[in-house]
């Protein structure tokens, strides 16, 4: 049968039940457009609560462990070599923990063409000096641009400006937690001493807020060469080299080659935060299910109103099937009213749940914790939309289904012998 | 006879298996030729109407054989069976069951765009063109459930007509209509037989009716007694 005669007559049998119709396609449209907010919304927030780590997190992270040799002098002698030796109470070697030859490593690592950019750091152990009592904490030394490059460090300085810490001289810039305890202004000098028992005045220029407390309380931020100067070492002692890769993926396969071409330490991205991943898998799971339900419900709704539908119009179709529609026919009338009601409601629920997000991402979102958030986040991916859409459309065919094939059996003698 | 055979029925036997099993058809053999004007009259519960719908192909469940334009029916598909009431099959019931959705434009058309043998444009006209033999070409756009009953008794013979039909089975036409619009159908039955050639099959219980047409077939208990 032609379609423009299903589509005219479904519009027909739709038109003469304008309110029911109207009522199933606003409850798609209530079910997609819950969809589509809640799963931006939820999103969202996942990519900001990963970003949190993961943005300031190198893909990967080379450095010296502090650890026993494991290659001990007894199993380099030649008597006893090739026996079992258990040795008790082995101590760490007192190997540097600076990265030997660091210069040819960055380099090397530079020219990959899979790594997007190396940023060299150095962790310095400190004690801040505060009149009479000490604060313990960790001095970073970065190459500032790079880490603004790389890990967004800009965002996460909520006061002073981040490029101070390179254009003036024994400067830093306190974390928001440590300047607190401190009573820090910027423009003070704190004094501060490392493990070595050296001294030196820094100049505060900023804060430094991540969102973390427990870092913030210990993390603070100066140059390489002011960090270099405060450890009496010299400008080749670099601790850390972090690399942010292209592809996140290729950071385990990247580390194990780079482990032992180096052969240094180094720790892949996924390894370390292992259960950010799996947290963000399960709130993703969350919301479609939550949202699938709610598309369910809403099939649920079209499934009763055509079952009415065709209640009330057994004499519609009696007479149809009389002129000479067949029982398919028929069956693709009510398809057509199921996945009309999908496509009008479900489009609309899409606007909507767009508009919804718009909204959303307007509502203001100021916590101490996360200094870069200033508003909800929302997520506009069209993954999104295009999931909520085919599954819409899905759901009220299967709502349409079953009333139309109900409808599709009806013996029309039955219905025209019975009045 | 006046021609060719139309509509044959061959020793058809139907029983009902509800409350319990009566045979409500014994053997019905008739025939059909074009152009006939027939009607079939008998008491109520004589099984006419129960023969109507077998012979329309709506109800499929009987025994015995049934020809339409010699062809046979029972070996059919229901998809076919819908074929032909689409295309060879005019009808007009008792309660005259137009869709209420549509206007009595559309209501003459949907047969017609279902058989697709005319454009829409062509379709239109020739509606028009039938709803002007009955006098309703000024209701045309009207809903259909504005209409009375006697108007819509006659949309509905325009309905019947639009595909040039074989055969028009009727079930009491006039059987719900006052004396007045009974006699306007049963002038314009007339009027089909005699002009355009139709065949025509009613079934009816008013005698007088049945006495103005070419042929009676009269029944009782599920048999044939005259025809």
């Amino acid at each position: 049968m032609k379609i423009s005669l299903t589509l005219e007559i479904a519009k027909s049998l739709m038109l003469a039940r304008l309110k029911q119709t109207t009522v199933a396609a606003v409850g798609v449209t209530f079910s997609l457009t819950m969809f589509v907010a809640l799963l931006g919304f939820m999103n969202g927030l996942n990519t900001m609560l990963d970003g949190l780590i993961l943005n300031r997190t190198p893909h990967i992270r080379f450095y010296n462990e502090v650890k026993p040799n494991p290659n001990q002098p007894i199993d380099q002698s030649e008597e006893f070599g090739d026996y079992y030796n258990i040795i008790r109470s082995i101590k760490p070697s007192a190997s540097r923990i600076s990265i030997h030859n660091n210069e040819a490593i960055v380099k090397t690592l530079q020219e990959d063409p899979r790594v997007l950019g190396v940023a060299p750091k150095i962790s310095a152990q400190v004690f801040y000096n505060v009149g009479t009592i000490n604060i313990t904490g960790v001095i970073n030394g970065i190459d500032v641009e790079a880490e603004a490059d790389l890990f967004f460090f800009q965002d996460y300085v909520t006061a002073g400006n981040y490029i101070d810490l390179k254009n003036t001289a024994n400067s830093i810039i306190l974390g928001k937690g440590a300047a607190d305890r401190m009573m820090a202004e910027i423009g003070d000098v704190i004094q501060a001493t490392t493990a070595q028992g050296n001294r030196i005045q820094l100049k505060v220029v900023g804060y430094y807020q991540s969102g973390l407390g427990d870092l913030d309380n210990v993390q603070s931020y100066a140059s390489i060469a002011t960090t270099q100067k405060m450890l009496g070492e010299t400008a080749s002692y670099i601790t850390d080299v972090q690399v942010k890769l292209k592809d996140l993926a290729l950071a385990p396969s990247m580390a194990r080659e780079y482990r032992d071409v180096f052969g240094i330490d180094a720790d892949d991205i996924q390894t370390v935060n292992a259960q950010f991943e799996t947290g963000t898998r399960i709130r993703t799971l969350i919301s479609y299910a939550v949202g699938i339900t709610l598309l369910i419900v809403s099939g649920f709704g079209i499934y009763n109103i055509l079952n009415m539908m065709i209640y009330e119009k057994m004499d519609t179709i009696a007479i149809l099937k009389a002129i000479g529609f067949s029982g398919r026919d028929v069956n693709n009338i009510f398809i057509a009213i199921a996945l009309t009601i999908g496509f009008v409601g479900g489009g609309a629920g899409l606007i909507l749940g767009f508009l919804a997000g718009l909204g959303i991402e307007r509502i203001p979102f100021e916590t101490e914790a996360l200094p870069t958030i200033k508003t909800f986040p929302v997520d506009f991916n069209p993954k999104y939309y295009l999931i909520g859409g085919v599954f819409g459309l899905v759901t009220t065919y299967f709502a349409g289904y079953f009333p139309a094939r109900k409808a599709s059996s009806v013996d029309p003698v039955d219905i025209i012998r019975g009045k | 006879m006046k021609g060719e055979i139309v509509l044959e029925a061959k020793g058809i036997n139907k029983y009902f298996f509800s409350p319990e099993k009566t045979q409500v058809l014994k053997e019905v053999t008739f025939q059909i030729s074009k152009g006939e004007f027939v009607s079939v009259v008998g008491k109520s519960g004589c099984g006419k109407s129960t023969l109507l719908y077998i012979l329309s192909t709506m109800d499929t469940d009987y025994e015995g054989a049934l020809f339409i334009d010699r062809e046979e029916m029972n070996t059919k598909s229901q998809k076919y069976h819908s074929k032909i009431r689409n295309e060879k099959i005019g009808f007009v019931f008792q309660f005259h069951y137009l869709l209420n959705e549509f206007s009595v434009l559309e209501n003459v058309m949907i047969p017609g765009l279902k058989l697709g043998k005319y454009s829409r444009e062509e379709l239109e006209h020739r509606a028009m063109e039938k709803l002007k033999i009955f006098g309703m070409q000024g209701h045309a756009l009207k809903k259909a459930n504005q209409l009375s009953g006697g108007e819509k008794q006659r949309v509905a013979i325009t309905r019947a007509l639009i595909n040039d039909p074989l055969i028009i089975m009727g079930d009491e036409p006039s059987g719900n209509l006052d004396k007045k619009n009974g006699d306007i159908v049963f002038s314009i039955f007339k009027e089909l037989t005699q002009e355009f050639h139709q065949t025509l099959l009613i079934v009816t219980h008013d005698q007088d009716f049945a006495a103005a047409t070419d042929r009676i077939i009269e029944m009782e208990d599920g048999r044939i007694i005259r025809q």
